[in-house]
């Protein structure tokens, strides 16, 4: 019931938002993401543990395709992910110009659908249908209302995406051939694939993950990406869509391709921190602060993957915990992004300066998301990278100190960028409004959870913990 | 209903009653042209074609020899029937827009076109060699003619002149080929040439080998297989849209099904598998590559075919149990959407004066959103993205060329169908970019949106639910 109502709740209401193009669109998808986050906060409380399948349809079996949906701790903090962003996703959409809201808003809503399918789905290649399929909404998205140069970069973007995700297909038939059928991932996991097939296997199902999150040398579809959309569709981009390369990794990668995963396991390592450190300096150098929140997301994904490689229960647990962080930080920076360039009509950061003195509250708000950015303790970031960093501890000490150098990299970068809005003499020329109502409803709740997260993890660190465990003790009994 | 017995031999000729019917049909459509009443020939035509589905349907696993077993009407045959007959019913719907406004000789098309089909019909329910060979000449030379359906047009007649002579060229070809393999085994019947090249297995004949080479080659001409493939952008861009649809829908469904039929049971010597291999990469090459270059529509969609080619002789590899079924799938879906993007491109070719640049789908999900989503389907569905018919297709091909070991064939497969994707996205983009300039907007008309609608529908459903559509 509870998966139904997660996949069907988006989607009709998206398919009614498209077709009847009904005036109150908005605040129809607002409801609709809030019903599903009730749905889905249900499925938390009533959660004790373990894999829950929800349904088990034979669909096109002789092929291997099962409707097999369910989800085990982390497939559950990912559909707590999703519920949580996207009434956030919406609701951004009060700051901007209404353009063909109907359509907009129905679009978002496809997308939550196919992410839920993503993070429910129990079947390689269900996961493959539901991780394709965001895509198309998410490509309407960019080209309705991306910015400039639109055309070429979707495109781009489209097709990236999708080199990954052929291969990923590649290797899933691979592995289906292998396992007589069966696209289960309980079965696949079981398989012995001998090593010198995993470590060409590893690279198949990997480099669709590499380019969904992006990791070095992936990246370059990301910051084009990223600028160029609409807030709201980086906010899809940037606090979801990439988690479900996360996901893949948990998923199709770890317990299927462990061979391999050993082998590479360094060498994943070492380009997602060159990603980190190079993403870092770069958002440094911007003066766009669209473009510094790519790059910065770029920097962060680069740790998230590091600390996903590390291959041991900080690691993962860590990884998958700052993914949730991520995802709030994320939100909360395009958000001010957004209010920015409401206020200013620009996002380039040389063009504001000394806005404290004309909105102090934006710039209290604004620091408040900052330090989630920086991961100062007490924060949400600060848990999942302590994690990190100490499951790459027991990796590698040199690789742990690299990394590091991120966290001072974020630092400096977070802070000049606070600076150049916020303080020094007065750019703007404008007067300002201060952050009101609806700035407050937005972020107060981001900072909050940001905040209660940071000094109470358990309950989310429960969700991933027992699953990531039973995973680690699964792989040293091959 | 009477079930035929020995006793009345009459009965037992079911499928012959469907040649007789389409035969008949076709002769009535020319005589009703005399009365030049447009309504009544593509109304006649349809309801022909579907007393023809009915037919075939009827005896649907009735699977007897026919004329002392030089033809077979079975499982395979009969499917294979349907979806040809199914696909000229909607291109027959679109006929009654499309030949609106022309003035003469309708009746000669949609008659033209119910002879090809008949073709279509004896190829895929062959069992004896003279009968694939009368039976692609059936096929091929309405298509000539239609080929040159517009008289006015210059490229209209070298498109048929350009297929009339590659066209000869490959029959001569095959019949050198039949006759080789006659010369080796000593018969035209399949059964008996397969049983040859079963006892070959391990040795040589030069002749049999001579004759096969020669006999796919004919037959990849008629698929557009690489090297075969030069007259096939030509003659699709030269023809009129409706004959490209026909062409690339039926007579490329009927040709994949006779040249399965021909090397399913088969014991091919190690050449020819080698030859089949190299064709299947550089048809898989040559006609993705050539497609990324391309900004006219009808040459899009012509390397596109090649390219669809090239997936459907990936299936052919080997020896898989699934390979007819699969077929089967991926060229009644890939029709489908060929049709209903066709009838697109005809609409937006009629508001464009003409042109056949794919920008002149601009537009079009801003003047009919409908129309533009059911063409986004289409397009998805030809670039086998999930959900939709053509991913399963696909998908299928890959499980098929994977369990039978050609892990480079797939490989290079699937970067091609990477290529792939990015040409149809490529219209896609176009189809929901809005116009700049304000110019004439693309006109449905009802008939044109049902069909449209069927197709579109068609690739999500038969995407969703694979299992509605099998032998």
């Amino acid at each position: 019931m509870i998966a139904a109502l997660l996949l069907l709740i988006p989607f009709l209401t998206a398919l009614l938002l498209v077709t009847m193009r009904p005036t109150q669109a908005r605040p129809i998808a607002l409801v609709a993401s809030l019903a599903s986050l009730a749905v889905v906060l249900f499925a938390w409380i009533s959660y004790t543990g373990g894999t829950v399948i929800h349904y088990d349809y034979d669909w096109v079996n002789a092929w291997g395709l099962r409707f097999v949906v369910g989800y085990d701790g982390v497939g559950l903090l990912m559909v707590i992910l999703t519920a949580v962003v996207f009434p956030f996703i919406i609701g951004a959409g009060y700051g901007q110009p209404e353009d063909r809201p109907a359509l907009f808003n129905g679009l978002l809503l496809f997308t939550q659908s196919f992410l839920y399918l993503v993070f429910l789905a129990q079947n390689a290649l269900l996961f493959y249908i539901g991780y394709e399929l965001t895509l198309i909404p998410v490509f309407f998205l960019l080209l309705f209302w991306g910015g400039a140069d639109r055309r070429a970069i979707t495109v781009r973007f489209f097709i990236y995406t999708l080199v990954g995700g052929l291969s990923l297909l590649f290797g899933i038939v691979y592995l289906l051939i292998q396992s007589g059928g069966n696209g289960d991932f309980t079965a696949l996991a079981n398989l012995s694939i001998p090593t010198s097939t995993q470590l060409w296997l590893f690279w198949a199902l990997f480099l669709a993950f590499a380019i969904k999150l992006p990791i070095f040398p992936f990246h370059s579809w990301q910051p084009e990406t990223y600028y160029m959309a609409p807030i709201q569709g980086t906010m899809v981009l940037g606090a979801v869509m990439l988690k479900m390369g996360l996901y893949g990794v948990y998923k199709l990668v770890f317990p299927i391709v462990p061979a391999g995963v050993e082998h590479w396991q360094t060498t994943v390592i070492v380009l997602a921190l060159i990603g980190a450190v190079y993403g870092g300096v770069i958002a440094f150098r911007q003066s766009d602060f669209k473009r510094l929140v790519a790059f910065s997301s770029l920097s962060h994904v680069g740790v998230l993957c590091a600390g996903l490689f590390a291959w041991n229960t900080y690691g993962i647990s860590g990884s998958f915990y700052q993914a949730f962080a991520h995802a709030i930080l994320v939100l909360g920076m395009l958000y001010l992004v957004g209010a920015m360039q409401e206020r200013t009509g620009t996002t380039d950061m040389g063009a504001m300066g000394g806005l404290k003195g004309h909105a102090p509250r934006l710039a209290a708000l604004f620091l408040l998301v900052l330090v989630n950015a920086v991961a100062l303790p007490l924060t949400q970031s600060f848990v999942g990278e302590w994690l990190m960093f100490a499951g790459l501890w027991q990796v590698n000490g040199w690789l742990t100190l690299f990394a590091l150098t991120t966290i001072v990299i974020g630092a400096i970068y977070m802070l000049y960028a606070y600076q150049r809005v916020m303080l020094g003499p007065d750019r703007a020329n404008v007067t300002l409004q201060d952050a009101g109502m609806r700035d407050h409803l937005y972020l107060v709740p981001l900072i909050a959870v940001t905040l209660i997260l940071g000094v109470y993890p358990g309950p989310i660190l429960e969700l991933v913990d027992a699953p990531v465990q039973q995973l680690l003790s699964s792989l040293s009994v091959h | 209903m009477r079930r035929c017995n020995n006793s009345f031999q009459a009965y037992r000729y079911t499928e012959m009653s469907v040649l007789v019917l389409l035969s008949v049909l076709g002769v009535v459509l020319l005589y009703l042209g005399l009365f030049n009443n447009r309504g009544a020939i593509a109304g006649v035509g349809i309801a022909g074609l579907l007393a023809a589905f009915v037919l075939v349907a009827a005896d649907w696993h009735l699977e007897s020899p026919l004329f002392n077993g030089i033809i077979q009407f079975d499982t395979y045959a009969r499917s294979f029937s349907l979806v040809m007959i199914v696909v000229t019913v909607l291109l027959f719907l679109f006929g009654i827009d499309y030949y609106a406004k022309v003035k003469e000789n309708v009746a000669e098309q949609y008659a033209l076109m119910v002879f090809s089909l008949i073709g279509g019909l004896l190829i895929c329910s062959f069992t004896n060699l003279v009968v694939l060979f009368l039976g692609i000449e059936i096929l091929s030379i309405p298509l000539y003619i239609l080929a040159g359906g517009k008289r006015d047009s210059f490229r209209s007649g070298e498109a048929a002149f350009k297929y009339f002579l590659q066209g000869s060229f490959a029959s001569g070809f095959l019949l050198m080929g039949l006759a080789l393999i006659y010369g080796a085994t000593a018969s035209f019947d399949l059964a008996a040439i397969e049983a040859f090249s079963t006892a070959l297995v391990g040795g040589q004949d030069m002749i049999f080998l001579l004759g096969l080479f020669l006999t796919i080659a004919g037959v990849a001409f008629k698929v557009a297989a690489v090297p075969f493939h030069f007259w096939s952008p030509d003659v699709y861009e030269g023809a009129p849209t409706l004959i490209t649809a026909f062409m690339s829908t039926v007579v490329k469904t009927a040709a994949f099904a006779a040249f399965y039929r021909l090397i399913a049971n088969l014991q091919l010597p190690g050449a020819v598998e080698t030859m089949l291999v190299v064709m299947t990469i550089c048809t898989l090459f040559l006609g993705n590559i050539v497609a990324l270059r391309q900004t006219q529509f009808k040459r899009l969609m012509a390397y596109s075919s090649i390219a669809h080619t090239g997936f459907l002789l990936l299936a052919f590899l080997g020896t898989d149990a699934r390979t007819p079924e699969v077929l089967f799938y991926y060229l009644g879906t890939y029709a489908m959407a060929t049709v209903g993007l066709f009838i697109v491109l005809t609409l937006a070719k009629r508001a464009a004066l003409g042109d056949e640049n794919i920008r002149i789908f601009r537009g079009l999900f801003q003047s009919n959103p409908w129309i533009a989503v059911a063409t986004l389907l289409m397009l998805l569905s030809l670039a086998g993205i999930p959900l939709t018919a053509g991913f399963v297709a696909k998908y299928r091909v890959f499980v098929i060329s994977l369990t039978q070991g050609y892990l480079w064939t797939t490989v290079v497969a699937v970067v091609m169908a990477i290529v792939g994707i990015y040409y149809y996205i490529l219209v896609v983009r176009e189809a929901f970019t809005a116009q700049e300039q304000e110019s004439k907007p693309i006109v449905v008309a009802p008939l044109n949106w049902l069909v449209i609608s069927i197709c579109g529908a068609a690739v999500v459903v038969l995407g969703v639910m694979p299992g509605l559509l099998r032998m």
